[in-house]
């Protein structure tokens, strides 16, 4: 755990030191969140759309604003790059558990999940977006989104240990990438056409999104938030076990 | 030089085989090797020759196929952490961090073998100061050059006072005033005790710095002695004339002229 942590902290160190990664991770969910209000806002006035509960369209895209920026982490980049650079190799080469290594960089998604989560509710008040479950809503909330990011961060890794190439790497973000989009991120589930709703149905970020946004638009509805985490517990513990196997076995 | 008959590196029957899509290919056939505590022994072999790839099996870096090996009386595959604990590893291209500071780098491998915050912390200013780089310790180190990158590779392998160094060609790449500098560094090492276990492609390197050298040529160890005694064997061999060099003791070895060599390389120029 020790040495879990040391690493964790080394590589908070690097994302800050890569401010412009940072930058990018902020900048693109948040473009987003303005374009996406701005163009649907007038078609769900929040007086007449009840989905809403009574908050602007602004509030029903924060969820997918949150998992978008918990889902541009960076770790699995920066694990290829230290597998191809060498250094990978070095710190195998210390007697400190295997899992250490890709759990320190998890460590510091989480971390980082936190505060970008936490910054961008901070942003998101000023313009009318409340977090209607109050303040332990909020701690759910920032909670639930850095999980997602640590959840996805781990499944990037698997893919950087196995192909050690930041191409792979890359191509594995964009089969990934459809599932945040396969969800009811503009609308409500029941009113996705039937496809759509089917499809959105299987996909498992739909409960966390779910969980999410009932977070910003209702009280706390346990029937919502407890499929959220109980979705992102099960494919953590699935991306823990291949991540420590992978290394484990790594040659 | 041996501590209590104890070797420093026992390899038997090393052997490693990659499976890929067009078959098997075994790099490592079946290499015996024995370093003394105290030396410095060079592994020598051409590119391709499983120089590398015994190196990582003797570090725990990559699985043996069959075989075994000790590093300091511990077996490698069975306790690979203990075997960890014995040796410092700096391979091929130096293996850094870019986005930390050298101290930083020496800090963090100080933790990570144990030390606490502040023996981290002096070690690495001691380890800064063996190597030369305290005026360069507080910046990040994707602005070293290629010598300073390979000297504080070396002191990150050197954090836990291991009792075996081993180095993947330190010196490839390096000007001539870096790898000299790399030369002398590695003797005061060894002159502290510590075991070096030298792989490089540089046979002028080896005849300077080893004690004992193996040279390796298709997976197998080809020739094994000290420099003077694999040169005065293969002139006894050509019947006497000039004294050869290791370089010839090299082409022998594995199987090449001067001619052909030479030839290869024009070969790769045209």
């Amino acid at each position: 755990m020790t040495a879990t942590i040391t690493l964790g902290k080394r590589a908070l160190r690097e994302a800050v030191r890569q401010p412009d990664a940072l930058f990018m991770t902020m900048f693109i969910p948040l473009f987003f969140l303005v374009v996406n209000t701005g163009q649907a806002a007038e078609i769900f006035p929040s007086e007449s759309t009840d989905f809403l509960e009574g908050q602007g369209y602004g509030a029903f895209q924060l969820p997918i604003t949150l998992l978008l920026a918990a889902s541009f982490g960076m770790a699995a980049l920066f694990l290829v790059e230290e597998i191809e650079g060498g250094y990978f190799d070095k710190l195998r080469a210390i007697p400190v558990p295997r899992y250490s290594i890709v759990l320190g960089r998890l460590v510091a998604e989480g971390a980082k999940g936190i505060v970008l989560s936490t910054v961008i509710v901070l942003l998101a008040l000023p313009f009318g977006i409340t977090i209607a479950s109050g303040v332990f809503g909020f701690v759910l909330l920032v909670l639930l989104t850095a999980l997602w990011g640590v959840v996805y961060a781990g499944f990037m890794q698997l893919i950087a240990l196995k192909s050690r190439s930041a191409a792979a790497v890359n191509s594995g973000g964009l089969i990934f990438f459809p599932l945040l989009f396969l969800t009811p991120n503009f609308v409500p589930r029941d009113l996705l056409t039937e496809p759509m709703e089917v499809a959105a149905t299987a996909n498992p970020v739909t409960y966390l999104m779910e969980a999410l946004r009932s977070l910003v638009l209702d009280d706390l509805d346990w029937g919502k938030i407890l499929p959220g985490f109980g979705v992102v517990l099960a494919l953590g513990v699935v991306m823990l076990v291949l991540n420590v196997r992978m290394i484990q076995h790594y040659d | 030089m041996q501590e209590n008959g104890r070797k420093a590196v026992l390899a038997e029957g090393l052997v490693k085989r990659f499976t890929g899509r067009e078959g098997d290919v075994e790099a490592v056939r079946g290499v015996d090797l024995e370093v003394e505590t105290g030396e410095i022994f060079g592994f020598l072999g051409p590119n391709g020759a499983g120089k590398s790839t015994t190196v990582r099996m003797l570090t725990t870096l990559l699985s043996i196929t069959s075989g075994r090996a000790e590093v300091m009386g511990t077996d490698v595959a069975g306790a690979p952490d203990e075997a960890r604990r014995r040796i410092g590893v700096a391979l091929q291209e130096a293996g850094l961090d870019p986005r930390q500071t050298g101290r930083e780098l020496l800090v963090l491998h100080g933790r990570l073998f144990g030390l606490g915050p502040d023996q981290a912390a002096e070690r690495a200013q001691e380890l800064l100061a063996l190597v030369e780089l305290e005026e360069a310790a507080d910046r990040v180190i994707k602005g070293y050059s290629g010598g300073m990158q390979r000297r504080l590779d070396l002191a990150a392998a050197l954090v836990h006072e291991p009792q075996v160094l081993f180095l993947d060609e330190p010196t490839t790449g390096l000007d001539p005033a870096s790898r000299l500098t790399i030369w002398d560094e590695l003797r005061r090492i060894n002159g502290h005790g510590t075991t070096v276990f030298l792989t490089t492609q540089y046979l002028e390197e080896a005849d300077q710095l080893c004690d004992r050298i193996a040279i390796i040529d298709r997976g197998q160890i080809v020739r094994r002695g000290t420099p003077q005694e694999l040169k005065a064997d293969l002139w006894e061999r050509r019947g006497g004339g000039d004294e050869p060099t290791l370089d010839d003791v090299f082409l022998d070895a594995t199987g090449r002229t001067r001619e052909r060599a030479a030839g290869e390389v024009q070969e790769v120029m045209a």
